[in-house]
């Protein structure tokens, strides 16, 4: 069986003789990247700088919970808006391949920046088991080039540190209830974020869709969790698709847009199937969205996948 | 005991390692060109992978080298089992009806790799090739609505293979069935 004590114990000493120096770490707030901060910074203690880049793509009040939630882990870190930054590099871009490496270059060019100025030479990285399966390499198809391996450029030169990479979430969550992380039980939520929430064009205006679909899904899912109508899935969450359909609101047409909406049940992210939400949750789901949206949004469908042959997001 | 996963680049290929490793197996993976001579171990996991083994055995690397010269026992997984098939002059081929998710495996014979489980439980499958034509020293022991050969036992090695996803999560009882190939191997080295 997997022991987060005895992880924890070894990476600590492993940290401590990897890394000489200064480092940041790229930290999004989510379960991985938190832990891999936390580790660290009991590794090296103020020689690590935590980096939170707000890249346009994040869900609706996650900038600010971060926020709170480092200072009450106590860890020295730096919020950075650079969200102009990324919506102009995806100008015109529809390609889910494209969209994910220009995002993890961007990503990497403010690393680069901010390390400059703090004197760090090493990126520490929440990278986990399924970042670099999926990403390929000389003997794995490319799946998805995740952000932080996939989308890593080539001329990039700082020293990576990845305590975490033989780790699956499941694993990656033991290790943060060890370490008291409130964010363990926090579910996934991808790099590139709602970019890849977005088919097509992530916009502005279809990021902001999404953003408030995205809510209202985790709004009346966790609702129903806790009034016990259903548990928690592994992860849930709205897409917009790139397709319109007719409709009617009140004696009018409509050619609105169409949300899906994805929940699955997991243990490691590599496999899954989709939730069996109950039909009262969806209505909701779907009565919230098409009425709090109408003027963006007038169809709702339920993904009924499983992965494989679907993975988990959409892009 | 001391088992690897040979890498042919499978999706859950680390997977594989990770139940190993939860079953306190002395475990590693690695490239699947590794000579044999470098081998010292008491048994070998095919991983699966994207290559169709058919025409594209090039990319399986030392397999076939593992399957002459073994002493020892070896559990193929998906194309680690397609290509025991083929190496055993078998025919693996474009699926009638490939699988991908969850599927209901019939299990025919129970034999070592079955022991002590039900008659039908879900597993979970993605593959796009299919075992067509068995070879004469392998034994079926088991099915799906889909595909007709899951599971084989090798008459003459201690060899199994799989076409289905023991490794993963959503499979019920791909734990126990690595722990009756570690059986397995434990009885052939006693």
């Amino acid at each position: 069986m997997f022991k987060p004590e005895k992880f924890v114990e070894e990476q600590i000493e492993e940290m401590r003789a990897k890394i000489k120096g200064r480092a940041i770490i790229a930290c999004s707030g989510g379960v991985d990247s938190t832990v891999a901060a936390v580790l660290v910074s009991r590794a090296i203690g103020d020689q690590l700088l935590t980096v939170y880049v707000n890249n346009g793509f994040m869900r609706k009040g996650e900038t600010e919970a971060v926020g709170k939630m480092f200072d009450s882990l106590g860890i020295n870190y730096r919020l950075i808006d650079a969200s102009d930054e990324f919506f102009d590099a995806l100008k015109g871009v529809t390609d889910p391949e494209t969209k994910r490496k220009i995002i993890g270059e961007k990503f990497i060019r403010v690393f680069e920046r901010t390390a400059k100025e703090y004197g760090a030479e090493y990126l520490v990285q929440g990278t986990i088991a399924p970042d670099w399966i999926e990403s390929g390499d000389g003997v794995r198809d490319v799946i998805k080039s995740h952000h932080n391996v996939g989308g890593l450029p080539k001329d990039f030169n700082m020293t990576l540190v990845e305590p975490m990479r033989d780790l699956y979430k499941d694993e990656v969550r033991k290790v943060a209830r060890y370490l008291n992380v409130e964010v363990a039980e926090r579910q996934p939520f991808p790099g590139p974020a709602l970019a890849i929430r977005v088919l097509g064009e992530p916009t502005r205006e279809a990021v902001n869709i999404v953003r408030e679909a995205c809510a209202i899904v985790e709004e009346e899912i966790e609702k129903a969790a806790k009034e016990g109508k259903m548990a928690l899935p592994w992860q849930y969450f709205a897409v917009l698709l790139p397709c319109q359909s007719v409709g009617v609101q009140g004696d009018n047409r409509a050619y609105g847009r169409t949300i899906a909406v994805r929940s699955v049940e997991s243990i490691d992210g590599m496999s899954a199937s989709y939730s069996k939400i109950p039909h009262e949750v969806l209505e909701h789901i779907s009565v919230r969205i098409t009425n709090e949206m109408k003027s963006d949004v007038n169809r709702v469908v339920y993904d009924i996948t499983h992965k494989p042959p679907a993975t988990v997001e959409w892009e | 005991m001391r088992v690897y996963v040979v890498d042919n680049g499978g999706q859950w290929t680390h997977r594989e390692w990770r139940v190993l490793k939860y079953l306190d197996v002395d475990t590693r993976i690695i490239p699947n060109n590794t000579p044999f001579d470098q081998l010292d171990v008491d048994a070998l996991v095919l991983s699966g992978g994207s290559p169709h083994v058919a025409d594209e055995g090039e990319k399986m690397g030392r397999n076939g080298e593992y399957l002459d010269r073994a002493d020892f026992p070896i559990l193929g997984i998906c194309a680690g089992f397609h290509f025991m098939t083929n190496h055993f002059g078998g025919r693996t081929e474009a699926a009638g009806k490939p699988e991908f998710g969850k599927a209901t495996l019939i299990v025919d014979e129970e034999d070592e790799i079955f022991r002590g489980l039900p008659h039908e439980f879900v597993v979970w499958q993605s593959h796009n090739d299919e075992v067509t034509k068995v070879p004469d020293n392998f034994q079926v022991l088991a099915h799906t609505k889909s595909c007709p050969v899951e599971a084989i036992k090798v008459k003459d090695r201690p060899f199994f293979g799989l076409q289905f996803h023991p490794e993963v999560e959503n499979t019920e009882h791909g734990s126990e069935i690595f722990q009756n190939f570690l059986r397995v191997v434990e009885e052939w080295h006693r």
